[in-house]
């Protein structure tokens, strides 16, 4: 049989179904957990969870456009039905997920997305595109408790240094990311500048005018302007 | 909307610990045991339905390859990440990836509606909520994408196509980098600073992560320890 249809065929798209099931309870669970917390004990009101929940679905979109869109290598080259089952709730990012299958396909002794990739390449992305990344969710298992102790340790119990440590590793991480895009300069150095500008200028905007329901806006506005300014820098240089 | 900058009273610990802190780890525990064992199935299956089996040597080869890319984030991620998400948002982050770009933005944007400081228990429960959000989202966009094999894409005009490939990312950074850069503006410039020096020197990822992430944890210890300077909303 040909090793297209098996990685289309209906036992990987039931292990996708699995991992996405365990994935969307997770979600389902935390998404109740902190929103009857946060009524019961907070003060917030349910049209405050909606908000802040339509906020994050708003900003998510573009995320997922974009991952959508990269995904496609990954339908193309292996099916949708691997994709599905490693995307669903993949640990790895689409980008992740192709290095992996190009990391198993030389172990394989093969060269991901020719033709030279077969039931051999494919079996071997399989076991080690998913067996690689359990680490991740096995620490997360294993560790979570213990890194909620570990920033209370460094912070010692001070609330306002807790506050730094959260902007600075913040700042840290998207500093990195934003460095990264800026040495690459061109249109990238100009949609991390348009998008930071943007993202500071609404927020800030929507203090100024008090529409706090901008804000739940300003990061998905920022991102599709950046986007698409960095598209016109780009086109006319 | 609460109006958390005014008087801003956080969830009380004890309370926080029992009803949800508790259960946060009881249900992420056994989901993330659950998705780790979930990830032996396809190959297994494949070789029971199939009786196909990839060879060990190519396994050995394509792991000690994929491990070398996969290993050192495997402590740097949630190290580095932990501090603006708390313990429910990397049970999900750890279990569905896309962290830096999906679930952080969405946890960043859930706390900037509900105006609540950093570091607290209710800037984590709210960042939870964000982060489930966009994985509930996530899982049905992702499921139609691969549905449709991409018809829908195929429906977007090339140079939107090329501009989602190319520069949504960047952009996403810059986004939140932006949005951080105002509740922090001092410790900005010295974050890009600090990230791109290893950077110029062409360090790999896994060290220039970690130097940016503490680097800049170290620029806002100095100045609270020895200048008082924190965050305007931090529970002060």
């Amino acid at each position: 049989m040909d090793w297209k249809i098996i990685a289309n065929a209906p036992w990987i798209w039931i292990c996708g179904f699995i991992q996405a099931g365990i994935g969307m309870f997770q979600a389902w669970y935390f998404l109740r957990l902190g929103s009857r917390i946060l009524q019961k004990h907070g003060g917030y009101k349910q049209e405050d969870i909606s908000a802040i929940a339509r906020g994050a679905l708003i900003t998510a979109i573009g995320p997922i456009m974009a991952e959508i869109f990269v995904m496609m290598a990954l339908v193309i080259s292996i099916s949708p039905g691997y994709t599905w089952q490693r995307e669903g709730v993949g640990v790895g990012s689409v980008f992740t997920e192709l290095v992996q299958a190009s990391n198993s396909a030389i172990g394989a002794g093969q060269e991901f997305g020719t033709d030279s990739f077969n039931m051999v390449g494919f079996a071997t992305a399989i076991f080690v595109a998913n067996i690689s990344c359990i680490g991740w969710s096995l620490g997360a298992a294993f560790f979570t408790p213990y890194l909620g102790k570990a920033r209370e340790k460094i912070a010692g119990g001070d609330i306002r240094f807790l506050g730094v440590v959260t902007i600075c590793s913040t700042l840290g991480i998207f500093g990195y990311y934003a460095a990264n895009n800026m040495k690459a300069g061109g249109g990238k150095l100009v949609a991390v500048v348009a998008g930071g500008v943007i993202s500071a200028f609404l927020f800030k905007l929507a203090e100024w005018i008090n529409k706090p329901r901008l804000k739940e806006w300003a990061l998905g506005i920022a991102m599709f302007a950046g986007m698409y300014i960095a598209h016109l820098f780009a086109g006319a240089t | 909307m609460a109006a958390e900058k005014e008087g801003f009273v956080d969830i009380e610990l004890k309370v926080f610990e029992e009803e949800y802190v508790k259960p946060v780890h009881k249900v992420g525990f056994w989901t993330c045991i659950g998705v780790s064992l979930g990830m032996f199935l396809p190959p297994i299956l494949l070789y029971l339905l199939y009786g196909t089996f990839a060879p060990w040597e190519a396994i050995g080869a394509g792991m000690a390859l994929a491990l070398t890319y996969a290993v050192p984030f495997f402590f740097i991620e949630p190290i580095s990440y932990y501090p603006v998400y708390g313990d429910a948002g990397n049970y999900m982050s750890m279990t569905t990836g896309n962290v830096s770009n999906l679930r952080l933005p969405c946890a960043a944007v859930a706390q900037a509606v509900a105006g609540v400081p950093e570091g607290t228990r209710k800037g984590a429960a709210i960042a939870a909520i964000g982060i489930a959000v966009s994985v509930l989202v996530g899982v049905i966009g992702v499921f139609l994408g691969t549905l449709t094999g991409g018809w829908v894409t195929a429906q977007f005009p090339s140079w939107l196509t090329e501009a989602f490939k190319a520069y949504l990312l960047p952009a996403i950074w810059g986004a939140v980098f932006g949005q951080f850069a105002l509740r922090g503006p001092i410790y900005a410039l010295p974050a890009l600073i600090i990230a791109g020096i290893p950077l110029m020197l062409g360090w790999k990822a896994y060290f220039t992560i970690p130097i940016a992430v503490f680097g800049t944890i170290l620029f806002g210890y100095a100045l609270y320890k020895w200048r008082g300077i924190a965050p305007g909303g931090g529970g002060d």
